[in-house]
């Protein structure tokens, strides 16, 4: 059998051997479209059909609050991802005991290995945070949720109530920014950012729902689970949230790690 | 990267678009060009989606720029960005290819020129390894060709694969060790 070495020797004069497709000349495109400035995303009341989805949202809402109406109408519209997710209360409820995943209602626990092995994407972990102290994985999600939890960590606050620093939740979807104005009260307030090239949402202030599509397209509700600020990135498919009693330069610095 | 004279560094170019000199951004794009291409083409084995998604990443890129950090390395914030349009389209329903590396003609065993003994044997070997590359996951495939035919430190590979960097060797080492067993076995096409 070839020693690796041997191998690496081959790969590498293999390199130059390669056939690659042309490389296309893109500096005049990209220069063009950068010569436009980026379009600004509408607001969600500028558009009709927005106005119409969050309308027929907000009576969905409603209804489904009242138990006996809840299964009829997840049943009728199809939306059980979008319904089940609204049991969440808008405030977390901690107990005085037991696992925090239990006790945050983030599903079972697991390793990173497994939970890795439960869902398609590659799972961001934030070089600055380390590896989490626990990893929970839920099913909740089309295609799975997984929650990493930080429970101190050097410089950043432990939430006495919940005994947790950091929680960072991988879920696929994409966020729909359409319904950010309409769920998030008063005392909320949101402010666009960018990380590493993804669109992201400083959210502060009071507990507020986060609306997205999931994977198969329905939206879902999460009430975040902290009740703190919280850092929502649109990883190109894969929406990480990072919660924490953190500033916004520490929840800058925890997503720019993220790889 | 050693600047050469007369020629602004990666780092200047960086600084200068960051305060909005499109000149500069164009520069960097023509450098980066190819290997965020080839970058993306490995993720998704298409020419035309790995040419979507190296413009579309440029161009986003270029949008996120005030994120950038000075004095970092600009690859593989860039080849992030480029990558993960290129996974987004992977991911595309209906839009998957298989990546299938080639041998420019040259180097087939076929269509070499007359030439020593030597020479043809290894344009066997390089079309058997090849052809042993091409048949591993797509995993594996990924990681190798972005080390050894792409020249990617392993922070660049980290980035263009979306893995933290320290999975990266431990990828590398089970792809290799999987190629070596896959040469083991026998000649392949």
């Amino acid at each position: 059998m070839p020693e690796i070495a041997e191998l690496e020797r081959s790969l590498d004069l293999l390199r130059e051997a390669i056939d690659w497709p042309a490389t296309p000349l893109l500096a005049g495109r990209i220069t063009a479209r950068i010569a436009t400035p980026a379009p600004a995303p509408r607001a969600w009341f500028q558009s009709r059909w927005a106005l119409a989805a969050a309308i027929a949202l907000l009576a969905i809402a409603a209804l489904t609050a009242y138990t006996p109406s809840r299964d009829a109408i997840a049943s009728w519209i199809n939306l059980h991802t979008s319904i089940t997710r609204m049991n969440h209360l808008p405030t977390p409820s901690p107990q005085p005991s037991g696992p925090l995943g239990k006790r945050l209602g983030l599903g079972e626990p697991t390793t990173l290995a497994a939970a890795q092995g439960k869902v398609a994407w590659n799972i961001l972990l934030p070089a600055s945070l380390g590896r989490p102290d626990e990893v929970y994985f839920q099913l909740d999600a089309p295609s799975g949720e997984v929650n990493l939890v930080y429970k101190s960590r050097p410089g950043l606050k432990t939430s006495r109530q919940t005994g947790v620093a950091v929680l960072i939740t991988e879920v696929s979807g994409r966020v729909d920014t359409n319904f950010f104005g309409k769920m998030l009260g008063q005392g909320t307030t949101i402010e666009d950012v960018t990380v590493n090239g993804h669109k992201g949402w400083w959210i502060s202030g009071e507990p507020h729902d986060v609306f997205f599509a999931d994977a198969n397209g329905n939206f879902r509700s999460e009430t975040l689970r902290l009740a703190t600020n919280t850092l929502l990135i649109d990883e190109g498919g894969i929406i990480v949230r990072i919660e924490g009693d953190l500033t916004k330069a520490q929840a800058l610095e925890i997503a720019a790690s993220l790889s | 990267m050693h600047p050469m004279e007369g020629r602004p560094t990666d780092g200047d170019l960086f600084t200068r678009a960051q305060r909005g000199d499109k000149v500069a951004y164009e520069e960097i794009v023509r450098r980066y060009q190819e290997v965020a291409f080839r970058t993306a083409y490995v993720i998704t084995g298409s020419s035309a989606d790995a040419e979507d998604a190296a413009q579309e990443g440029f161009v986003k890129a270029y949008r996120a720029l005030a994120t950038f950090r000075t004095g970092a390395e600009p690859r593989p914030w860039l080849l992030r960005i480029v990558a993960n349009e290129a996974r987004n389209r992977a991911r595309s329903a209906g839009r998957r290819h298989q990546l299938e590396l080639r041998l420019a003609a040259r180097f087939r065993p076929g269509d070499a020129a007359p030439s020593p003994e030597a020479a043809a044997v290894a344009a066997e070997d390089r079309s058997r390894l090849l052809a042993h590359v091409n048949g591993l996951s797509e995993e594996d495939r990924q990681v190798i060709a972005s080390r050894y035919f792409l020249e990617l430190s392993g922070e660049e590979t980290a980035a263009a694969l979306g893995i933290p960097e320290g999975t990266v060797k431990s990828r590398l080492s089970r792809a290799l060790t999987r190629l070596r067993e896959r040469v083991e076995e026998g000649p392949r096409a």
